[in-house]
């Protein structure tokens, strides 16, 4: 078998998160090389055959076992959200240019990158678990090293519970396979041709995907792991946990959770739906109480992925091309929050609301960043959170109008926990023991950092049509 | 595409351009220009909607889609412009009230730390609002509407270091979202039964096809979207704290831009609210409710700014209270001439704060100023005789169209309607004479207040022009108005004032001239007189008879059951369970290992036991 386009997408990050680990003092140097390099190819290849094209780059190999083989495919969907994956990688690893870390922080976030590559474009499920897996293993590292003071506790919590979530996906990984072996007398992973079962059998094996994926998403109530983690993790690995790892789990729902079971997802929509609505009001209810400006933007993550669901479970052509494209805008945005967190918490080492105050004047850089990235986050339109937030509501109110109001509801609320914190830290005098004389400006590596997302928050807030089409081509199958 | 004029590109692109050039070269080498760029885009967009104006006047109705925005599917929504006389009037008003006030502001601010900023957020409220006023569907419409909340945010807060306007900032912000959760799931809805179309023509063709519930709780909730926007009870109490911002903001904030959009929305929805049996009627009450309580409150407010602010809440009730009638071209002609009357107040107040040095001016601050500063004392009257709506200043002739749709009604919509006219009249010149007669005892008095510059005078005598004389065009408004008006029946025009309701309303306007003169200037102490002898009565109208501390009451109570909820039950109940897992899981791992006895008497047990399960299990 010949090795395509596809497999040096994630081998060209895996190789070089090798290459950095070895490179002793230039390893930052050799990791921007990889992650600058997968980007680079994730755009010419883009650019040179076009959409169809990138369909047609599939690789698939001989069956190893079991009818295992390794098979990579893409499309509008798996391709924006590698794109997402590079992107985000690049700007990670730019954001921690002046961190005093070790070779293998570098390394793992090339790794890192390299298994969520695999994941979003694996084609056998066989393979898409490996990944789906081996993300785990440079994240509880990223976390468990180099995170803030209670970072082992959080990377333990992290691996154990995702891990656990994960056994219930292997679980119905294995249900699937095994009960379509039983039907039709075959081994085959292929994700795109499984059907699952009816009956019991069949609800178990679509309750067990969902689990799985579902702790990943995070779905209310198996988030208790994201606060933490995303609250301890360092900067750049925050932005990757939540701008790309969360994605996963949505991804596995729409890549093999719905269809599979086309006809089980439409007959639990009411309560799936009710799952993600819950998601909406649980996440910034939770939100409004952080007084740690990181725990608030995690939890904030948990009502933005609502939405997506909300959008995915309704299966209508705007719901899903919505809650997919909130995908991409929850990274960019949620992106740009952590790493301007970031960017604070590396110059006064706290995160507090109450720690700050009177940014603006301090620091006017960081406070126009901040203010569009906050307001992109809870869904002002002209930027390019509303496009997917909006999109996902049209599509549950044509089919579940109920479940709809939860969701307004949520963007009203989204207000309510964003902007008394924004003020907390940018507008008010500061108080005692505030730190905000600590905090200077925003220098050019870090402004180019958030030129990047901005634009892309702009550029998808009054033009989404590019991506929309992208994500839409791949949708077509799953809508009712 | 060709379909499209210059002038409604123009009208949308020479903002766009002027924030852009602003931000990116003007700001970073000269920020003490930055008016410069802005004040050009300001001219280019009177010109723009004046020309506008002048075409639908002859006959042109333009409603085009022009891109495509999002899109999924079959499904789509475009992006796109209507032009009609409904749009167009606001509009013209919109730009020139609007630009005027920019003069003014490019004059008032120039000293401040924050001018370019200042300036660029302005500009963008002003492109959000002409935005707004083309729109062709409810989607796009939804995105200037919050556009002016956000921009709205940043200008109350605009001086930050201030505790008041941060949180005056964020109560604007807060109410708005509530009202905007309204629009946004009527927006939705309106999709849903339309088959994913948004454009208001084709939404109101379908509508009658819809289900009746749906439209109906559509309708409402337009209604609730606006009630926070135009500041009507309940979701006022923004407004009057929204003072906080520089004096030019809440200029262009309650004459032409924000406050505006709300009873905007509900004309461009008269299709959809006015098919709905009750809703005009309830807006009609809900209307007059906020425009008698605010009037009452406005009597005895010592703040210059706090009055005016006031008097806007009320006014925008009397627009309410005429869509009551189903009268929405008198609506729209009230909302013109208030913009320009309203205008000239502010600017007036602005400039008095100017001369004496400060942000913000009280009662006991002034007085006697007539004699030092001629010309604001002559903006400030016309425009006053405006706002009480005497003959033949421009208020007169909006206000008396709908004090004779009142009169007709009789009954209790007759009494609202001398009461309204009444209030107005009397808070207004209660202000006129205590800040410019006297002074009093208990007022400092003119002092060295002097007229300021040229660039605070001119506006300001240009804008009083129109609040003297708006109201003289009712007819060609009318005419204005009625094309492409959206319901078969046509817009009724404005009506011609009457003998009776001239008399009526001129009684009652007098009569809270005189009132106000009594009051204040042959009874010189009454205004300090009666908060002394009546401390409950001032209490009540200070809290707005009770209506601010119930919202902070509830607003405090949902802070604290989100605290109570995410600290009691997220991470105490269900994050603490997660965690004790570990726990669990250690004790019985340690009860686990006292099975590992060492003995290899008891493994083989085990193992015995074990293979005997495995074999059942395979033998079965």
């Amino acid at each position: 078998m010949t090795l395509g386009w596809l497999s040096l997408a994630w081998m060209l990050p895996a190789l070089f998160g090798a290459a950095a680990m070895m490179a002793g003092a230039r390893a930052r140097g050799v990791a921007l090389w990889g992650s600058g390099l997968t980007l680079s190819l994730w755009f010419v290849l883009g650019w040179t055959y076009g959409l169809e094209g990138v369909e047609s780059l599939s690789e698939s190999g001989p069956v190893l076992a079991w009818g295992i083989r390794y098979a990579l495919f893409t499309d509008g969907l798996s391709w924006s959200l590698c794109g997402l994956t590079a992107f985000l990688t690049l700007l990670s690893l730019l954001s921690s240019w002046r961190l005093r870390v070790s070779a293998a922080y570098w390394a793992c976030f090339l790794w890192l990158e390299a298994a969520l590559m695999g994941v979003f474009l694996a084609r056998d499920l066989f393979l898409f678990y490996v990944f789906w897996e081996a993300t785990l293993i440079p994240m509880f590292f990223i976390i468990g090293l180099w995170g803030s003071e209670n970072r082992r506790h959080a990377a333990m919590k992290f691996f154990l519970f995702t891990f656990f979530g994960s056994l219930f996906l292997l679980l119905g990984l294995l249900g699937l396979v095994s009960e379509n072996h039983r039907m039709t007398g075959g081994w085959n992973w292929d994700m795109a041709a499984l059907t699952g079962p009816d009956g019991g059998m069949g609800l178990a094996i679509f309750l067990a995907l969902i689990l799985g994926f579902g702790v990943k998403v995070p779905i209310v109530p198996f988030h208790a792991w994201l606060p933490d983690a995303h609250t301890e993790a360092p900067a750049a690995g925050s932005v990757m946990l939540a701008g790309v790892m969360l994605k996963m789990g949505v991804y596995g729902i729409l890549r093999v959770a719905i269809p599979a079971f086309p006809k089980l997802a439409w007959d639990l929509l009411p309560w799936l739906g009710l799952l993600a609505a819950v998601n909406v009001i649980y996440g910034a209810i939770c939100a409004m109480a952080q007084s740690d400006l990181k725990r608030l933007v995690a939890y904030s993550s948990v009502s933005h992925l609502g939405f997506c669901l909300l959008g995915v479970f309704s299966r209508t052509p705007e719901g899903l091309t919505g809650g997919s494209l909130q995908l991409i805008n929850h990274g960019l945005s949620t992106g740009a929050l952590f790493l301007l967190v970031g960017f604070l918490y590396e110059r006064a080492h706290r995160r507090g609301l109450a720690d700050f105050g009177d940014l603006a004047s301090r620091a006017p850089w960081m406070t126009l960043f901040f203010s569009i990235a906050i307001f992109s986050s809870i869904g002002l339109p002209g930027l390019n959170g509303f496009v997917g937030e909006f999109m996902s509501l049209a599509g549950m109110t044509r089919v579940f109008a109920g479940l709809a109001v939860a969701g307004v509801l949520g963007v009203a609320l989204s207000a309510a926990y964003a902007l008394p914190a924004y003020q907390a830290v940018f507008w008010r005098e500061p108080g005692p023991g505030s730190v905000s004389a600590q905090v200077g400006d925003l220098d050019g590596r870090e402004k180019a950092i958030l030129w990047a997302l901005t634009v892309l928050m702009f550029a998808i807030g009054l033009y989404p049509k590019p991506w929309l089409e992208m994500i839409w081509s791949a949708m077509q199958g799953l809508q009712l | 595409m060709n379909l499209v004029p210059w002038s409604l590109w123009l009208l949308i692109a020479s903002p766009v351009c002027a924030i852009l050039a602003v931000f990116f070269f003007v700001r970073p080498r000269k920020p003490q220009w930055s008016h410069w760029p802005i004040l050009g885009s300001c001219a280019l967009v009177c010109l723009a909607a004046t020309d506008l104006t002048s075409r639908v006047y002859a006959g042109m109705v333009l409603d085009v889609p022009v891109a495509i925005w999002m899109l999924g599917g079959d499904w789509y929504l475009p992006f796109g412009f209507r032009v009609d006389g409904l749009g167009t009037a606001v509009l013209l008003m919109v730009a020139w009230v609007g630009a005027l006030i920019q003069v003014y502001a490019s004059g008032y601010m120039k000293h401040d730390p924050g001018f370019s900023r200042f300036v660029l957020l302005f500009h963008l409220f002003y492109l959000a609002m002409i935005g707004l006023l083309v729109s062709n569907n409810f989607v796009q419409l939804y995105l200037f509407w919050e556009l002016v909340g956000v921009c709205s945010y940043f200008l109350i807060g605009f001086w930050y270091q201030k505790e008041s306007a941060r949180r005056a900032a964020l109560q604007a912000f807060l109410a708005n979202r509530v009202g905007d959760f309204g629009l946004m799931l009527a927006v939705l809805l309106l999709m849903a039964m339309t088959h994913g179309n948004t454009s208001f023509s084709s939404v109101f063709r379908l509508l009658p096809a819809a289900p009746t519930e749906m439209v109906t709780l559509a309708a409402f909730l337009v209604f609730w979207a606006a009630t926070a926007k135009s500041a009507q009870f309940p979701l006022y109490f923004w407004l009057p704290d929204a003072m906080e911002g520089p004096t030019p903001v809440s200029a262009l904030m309650h004459a032409a831009t924000m406050v505006t959009a709300g009873i905007f929305l509900l004309v461009r929805a008269w299709p959809l609210i006015s098919s709905i049996e009750l809703l005009p009627q309830l807006i009609g009450w809900v209307g007059a409710a906020t425009a008698i309580g605010a009037g009452l409150v406005a009597c005895a407010k010592t703040d210059l700014k706090r009055v005016l602010a006031y008097s806007t809440v009320s006014h925008l009730g009397i627009m309410a209270f005429a869509l009551g009638f189903g009268e929405t071209a008198p609506a729209v002609f009230h909302l013109l001439t208030h913009g320009f009357f309203k205008a000239v107040l502010f600017l007036c107040v602005g400039n008095i704060a100017h001369a004496l040095g400060k942000a913000s001016v009280g009662v006991d601050e002034t007085g006697g100023l007539a004699a030092k500063m001629p010309l604001t004392f002559g903006c400030f009257t016309a425009a006053a005789l405006s706002l009480a709506g005497l003959w033949p200043f421009a208020g007169f002739y909006s206000k008396d169209s709908i004090l004779d749709a009142a009169f007709h009604q009789g009954g209790l919509q007759a009494a609202a309607g001398v009461a309204i006219a009444f209030l107005s009249s009397f808070y207004i010149f209660r202000m006129l004479f205590l800040s410019f007669l006297g002074p009093r005892r208990e007022q400092r008095g003119p002092g060295h207040a002097h007229e300021g510059e040229p660039v605070l005078g001119i506006p300001v005598f240009f804008l009083s022009l129109g609040a003297v004389g708006a109201g003289w065009l009712s007819g060609p408004l009318s005419r204005l108005l009625a094309s492409g008006w959206m319901l078969r029946t046509g817009m009724s025009p404005v009506p011609d004032w009457t003998w009776n309701g001239l008399f009526a309303s001129q009684a009652c306007a007098l009569a809270g001239v005189g009132a106000a003169y009594f009051l204040t200037t042959l009874r010189p102490q009454w205004d300090w007189d009666w908060r002394r002898r009546f401390p409950r009565v001032e209490r009540l109208l200070e809290s707005d008879f009770g209506w601010k501390p119930t919202v902070a009451a509830f607003s405090a109570l949902v802070v604290e059951a989100a605290g109570m909820f995410s600290r009691g039950w997220d991470t105490r109940l269900w994050d603490g369970l997660v965690e004790s897992t570990a726990d669990w899981a250690k004790r019985g791992g340690e009860r686990a290992a006292s099975l590992a006895t060492g003995q290899l008497n008891d493994y083989l047990w085990w193992m015995l036991a074990g293979t005997t399960g495995l074999l059942y299990l395979v033998l079965r």
